[in-house]
């Protein structure tokens, strides 16, 4: 049968393997409903300190996800999406200092800055790759973060720019957590949808072989162009939503260490699978509350959880659950005990 | 003689001052399978690889199917028509042999219009009947790199076939297999070519493999063209005989 094995293939029954397929998506679309539901009761039966960090996770799980479409999707570890996280977050405070915006126009204005910036970065950085490629982006979110530092008049300097820019009715941490729930939600379809496309695909073919794409026909520096301007675009969304938590604008947001925070997420929560930039989220900023409570060098802890976490899970924290499912319901059905990532969520 | 699909004229490169491809004319006729042999070292993966644009080329040209290719990228040559398949196996390791061979198909048509679910039906119709092609219908599910040797190989071959080429270059397709894998993949690969009508350029160190199969027979060594002809003329060539058996000719 094959062309070049004399072993004749041992496709499943059908039957199995679609009801064992059919039998995942169900299952993952009562956990993604049971999460959502839990999500938007979290105001009436947590704390508003939890909402408040809520909040917070809503803003840099799309963060997450947006920067993994480089990092995990595409292989292009960018040291450099705090430029765009900060200047979503300026956008939205500078346009309401300096041009009278109101908080929603400066928030649609956002992503299309976003992705003008990362067009003019991508076309730099993407000349160079993986370690010279992290090197430019981090020089880039160093860059930024200087000279917003620095120019005291318009961008307020290393204060920032702190002004009751977000509506007053939102000001109510329940009110805007649902508000930033429903964005994050709107969002996060957007950026599932256009990791399953056929330009999804590409990007992750790309990952595991470029010369292998370019050889097919296709120009993989202008694919991952962009893919970095989509991701600049999402940043800056996630800038922009994170006003709401944090009132106001500061440059310490162009910094590299909020560039490191989706890399970090990426890689606890799992960066080959959509959903793994979310629960690292999760587990980062929820750690990181509760670890600055009961531990002075909280930073200690983190990096233990990241060495344990590669050295042991490099999938991540979804890949520690997903697999094993996957693994049985691929033996019942007599499949190969590994399929695509794609499928993954 | 019809007009070469393939014409290859001085073509030459340099690395740190080692000639590896030494002035090497050769033309490929439509619709033919043409095979290049020589020793381990003789420049044929070179050769390919000036071809298809990943080597750039120190002197010399490239012109396929009247359009100069010559310098151009790979992208850009796999778009002209003609597709490679690597010598060392060359494909995706996560993904599935479903999503590699669509990636391939949509390499070829460009992604920018093709986000939407209907052209992704075409697509799919595309990829299932390149698996049957290749007989990699039943692994469809499984990832690159949990197939067997002889599976990836075959993966391999329908990568380049996804790109829908007019020329296939196949750079020692049988490398690592044993001599009766061997005669059947060559035996695959001609019959997939002749019902296709591609026209098929391969190289290969072992020259029984090819004798039987090709049209055209062209023979290197230390980077320069030795003898080309019908396969039965090669053969009967003593300066080839004494490159393969040694200088006692």
């Amino acid at each position: 049968m094959t062309v070049l094995d004399e072993k004749p293939p041992t496709p499943a029954p059908p039957r199995m393997r679609a009801t064992a397929a059919v039998r995942g998506r169900t299952a993952r679309l009562v956990l993604l409903l049971a999460v959502l539901a839990l999500l938007a009761a979290a105001p009436y039966i947590a704390t508003v300190t939890t909402v408040l960090t809520l909040q917070e996770v809503a803003a840099l799980a799309v963060f997450a996800v947006a920067a993994n479409l480089l990092i995990g999707q595409s292989g292009l570890v960018s040291f450099g999406q705090a430029v765009f996280f900060g200047l979503g977050s300026y956008t939205v405070t500078l346009g309401w200092e300096h041009a009278g915006l109101s908080f929603w126009e400066g928030f649609a204005l956002a992503p299309f800055l976003g992705a003008a910036a990362a067009a003019v970065v991508g076309l730099v950085a993407l000349r160079a790759r993986t370690l010279y490629f992290a090197l430019i982006t981090l020089a880039f979110s160093q860059l930024f973060y200087q000279l917003v530092e620095q120019d005291t008049g318009f961008t307020g300097g290393a204060d920032g720019v702190f002004a009751p820019v977000v509506p007053a009715w939102m000001e109510n941490p329940v009110d805007g957590y649902l508000t930033l729930l429903g964005i994050a939600v709107a969002a996060l379809a957007v950026l599932r949808w256009i990791q399953g496309s056929n330009f999804g695909l590409l990007l992750r073919a790309a990952r595991e072989n470029r010369a292998r794409v370019q050889a097919l026909g296709t120009n993989v520096y202008r694919l991952h162009l962009l893919a970095f301007t989509i991701s600049g675009a999402f940043c800056a969304l996630a800038g922009a939503m994170f006003v709401v938590y944090n009132q106001g604008s500061n440059a310490e947001l162009f910094d590299w260490t909020t560039s490191g925070q989706p890399v970090l997420m990426s890689v606890i929560g799992g960066m080959y699978s959509f959903s793994g930039p979310i629960v690292g989220a999760f587990v980062y900023q929820f750690g990181h509350d509760w670890l600055v409570r009961y531990v002075a060098d909280w930073q200690l802890v983190l990096g233990a959880v990241l060495l344990l976490v590669v050295l042991l899970r490099p999938d991540g924290l979804v890949g520690a659950v997903s697999k094993p499912i996957r693994r049985r319901r691929a033996a019942e059905a007599g499949t190969s005990d590994e399929p695509g990532e794609a499928s993954g969520d | 003689m019809t007009e070469p699909l393939l014409q290859i004229r001085g073509l030459v490169r340099d690395f740190d001052g080692f000639r590896a491809v030494d002035g090497v004319d050769l033309d490929v006729a439509p619709g033919t399978i043409h095979s290049v042999i020589g020793p381990n070292g003789a420049g044929k993966s070179t050769l390919f690889a000036l071809i298809t644009g990943e080597v750039r080329p120190t002197a010399g040209t490239v012109v396929f199917a009247g359009t100069d290719l010559t310098g151009r990228v790979p992208h850009a040559v796999t778009r002209a028509g003609l597709a490679k398949a690597f010598q060392t196996t060359n494909i995706f390791p996560r993904l599935t042999v479903r999503e590699s061979v669509a990636a391939a198909v949509l390499a070829r048509e460009g992604y920018g219009r093709l986000l939407g679910a209907r052209s992704r039906r075409r697509i799919d119709r595309d990829v299932i009947e390149l698996c049957d092609t290749v007989g990699l219908a039943g692994q469809a599910d499984r990832v690159g790199r949990e197939l067997s040797h002889g599976d990836q190989r075959a993966l391999e071959i329908a990568l380049a076939l996804a790109t829908g080429p007019r020329l296939l270059l196949l750079d020692e397709p049988t490398a690592g297999m044993s001599p009766f894998e061997t005669r059947r993949v060559v035996e695959q690969i001609t019959g997939l070519a002749r019902e296709r009508g591609l026209t098929v350029l391969f190289s290969e160190h072992d020259m029984d493999t090819v004798f039987g199969i090709s049209d055209e027979v062209t023979v290197m060594h230390q980077g320069r063209v030795l003898a080309h002809g019908p396969a039965v003329e090669v053969r009967a060539n003593r300066e080839v005989m004494s490159v393969y058996l040694g200088s006692e000719a």
